[in-house]
């Protein structure tokens, strides 16, 4: 057991940490779930890392692939989306998209 | 103790594309909520961004105008954070590998203010809180930015104001940016800490965040300024904080300390491929780049030999510039020219807007003309300004209020037989001046000025009524 944690994948903090980012709060229970359920995908992850054949650090490269300056998208307006259509899943008022009040 | 203040510089601008920087919606300012939107800009799951060439572009612009090194490879991130103005819950903006980097903004003192990087990014939805709602219209979300970061370089409100005036006069030169701060199309993010005068080390710094207006920039660094000088000379500490700057009270507040400091989690844009910009076009770019602010002051008052209080008033804008520098390609001397357009033009241009603008009757051609007229003597500056006013009223050109006889002027024969008439005319006037009183000399020139119409050269006129009474001593 004692070595299990010492391999631990996410601590409690760094699950809070996160929870808080993502304005999100949790009871007892639910981060001990939470936490279980990350170790799994972290190990999920790990696995394929392990997978891959020969340097998977190409593959992880950023610049690996590029886009050339001239084939970048033309500066040329196209139509934009009716507002109606743009607010049909949200509530919104006056053409806003309205949520709940975000300052006090 | 004294303190010096060491402060540098977070700026956004918003650059003049016609389109967003990843989709193809309209970048207008001006337009009804959530009418320039589309699934890109607005977040919609599975939709996807498409980089904008011309906001590549337009900061390699802004990086070789503010002698920047351009990263030819360059890509972008996603900077992660949960507020409504982004509908993705990340901005996309660039971190470890920003497009420009290790530039410089020079003030007109020589002093260098050192650019850390310039990098691109999309600016976030505009919020509105009323009553128990915030309003949401993402048109802003997605028009392109250019952040620009200098290092702690400034020293004090003023260089401030030079810096981020410099900035503003640099970006409208170039062309990519109005950078109109009322507009919010530059906005700045003001970091300031105090340090013993001269010790190296910084000092914990604060951050005002979000200032639109050059002002309030010099009135906010000035009250953090003197707060935190307070609390560090009582044995105080300053604690990190973001603040914000409350116009009414000339005050800052704390908007978040450190504690609440927010994690980005930065990572590489997925959706994006490495940008990858020949040499060859940053060369393109360079060479094309138009005669900077700094450069224009310089030559105005060291080649064209314009007074530097005269050329500060010209080259702050990109307007008056380009119509000032083609009436002298256009031969009109350049002091001619500046004098009447400060002194005559702006006073018909009351507002800053209206002299960025510079919108008038006249063409660069017309005040040319008039101006060598000047130059050669053939009318007088005060013929030049009454004709110039009208042109600018009612329009129309310099030959329909300047005729033949104007050009023609007044002979030095002419001219000292009008003062001979003026003399004859006033014998007071000529007593009182023969006995001392010289300021009497004016009531003869009132006499020439109305014979001619303002035409003659009243200098002249006073070497011959000098002549003529004999006290030219």
């Amino acid at each position: 057991m004692a070595e299990s944690q010492r391999e631990q994948k996410i601590s409690k903090e760094q699950f809070r940490a996160l929870a808080r980012l993502s304005r999100l709060s949790f009871s007892e229970e639910e981060e001990e779930q939470f936490i279980a359920g990350f170790e799994e995908m972290i190990t999920f992850c790990d696995g394929i890392n392990s997978e891959i054949e020969g340097d998977a650090s190409s593959i992880r490269e950023v610049d690996a692939r590029e886009i050339a300056l001239g084939d970048l998208r033309a500066d040329e307006v196209v139509p934009s989306l009716p507002n109606e259509k743009i607010l049909s899943n949200v509530h919104g008022e006056r053409g806003y998209f309205a949520v709940k009040r975000v300052v006090k | 103790m004294n303190y010096e203040l060491v402060s540098g510089f977070e700026t956004h601008v918003e650059l003049a594309t016609a389109t967003k920087i990843f989709c193809g919606c309209s970048t207008k300012f001006g337009a009804s909520p959530n009418t320039h939107c589309c699934p890109v800009c607005t977040g919609q799951p599975g939709a996807l961004p498409v980089l904008n060439k011309k906001v590549v572009e337009f900061a390699i612009r802004a990086g070789l105008a503010t002698h920047c090194k351009i990263n030819t490879t360059t890509h972008l991130d996603r900077k992660n954070y949960c507020y409504p103005d982004l509908p993705k819950a990340y901005q996309i903006s660039q971190f470890d590998k920003p497009l420009c980097e290790h530039g410089y903004v020079e003030l007109e003192s020589g002093k260098k203010i050192r650019l850390t990087r310039i990098h691109i990014e999309e600016d976030a939805g505009k919020l509105v809180h009323e009553r128990g709602y915030t309003f949401i219209d993402y048109n802003r979300g997605g028009v392109p930015l250019i952040e620009i970061v200098s290092e702690p370089d400034i020293s004090s409100p003023e260089e401030a104001r030079e810096y981020v005036e410099k900035l503003q006069l640099i970006m409208r030169y170039i062309g990519v940016s109005d950078c109109k701060m009322q507009e919010g199309s530059m906005r700045c993010d003001v970091n300031i800490s105090l340090r013993p005068e001269g010790s190296k080390e910084l000092g914990t710094r604060t951050e005002i965040k979000n200032m639109n207006s050059v002002s309030f920039i010099e009135k906010a660094m000035a009250y953090e300024a003197g707060r935190q000088a307070e609390i560090l000379s009582s044995g105080g500490k300053i604690e990190q904080a973001t603040l914000r700057f409350d116009e009414n009270t000339g005050e800052t507040y704390v908007m978040r300390t450190k504690e609440d400091a927010q994690d980005y989690r930065y990572f590489p844009e997925p959706d994006l491929l490495t940008v990858k910009i020949p040499q060859q076009k940053v060369e393109e770019i360079a060479s094309a780049l138009p005669e900077l602010p700094l450069e224009k002051f310089r030559r105005y008052t060291d080649v064209l030999g314009i007074s530097v209080q005269n050329a500060r008033l010209l080259y702050r804008y990109k307007a008056v510039c380009d119509f000032f520098d083609r009436c002298v390609l256009l031969g009109a001397g350049a002091k001619n020219t500046s004098n009447l357009i400060l002194g005559t033009i702006y006073s018909t241009l009351s507002t800053e807007e209206e002299k960025e603008a510079f919108d008038i009757r006249v063409s660069a051609e017309d005040m040319a003309e008039l101006v060598r007229y000047v130059d050669g003597g053939k009318i007088n500056i005060t013929l030049a300004q009454m004709t110039l006013s009208k042109m600018l009223k009612v329009g129309g050109k310099v030959s329909d209020y300047i005729s033949e006889a104007d050009l023609a002027g007044i002979s030095e024969g002419e001219l000292e037989e009008l003062c001979r008439e003026a003399v004859a005319a006033n014998p007071k006037a000529a007593e009182d001046y023969k006995s001392g009183k010289l300021k009497a000399i004016g009531g003869l020139f009132g006499y020439i000025k109305r014979a001619t119409q303002g035409k003659a050269d009243i200098k002249k006129a006073e070497e011959i009524i000098i002549r003529l009474l004999g006290n030219d001593k």
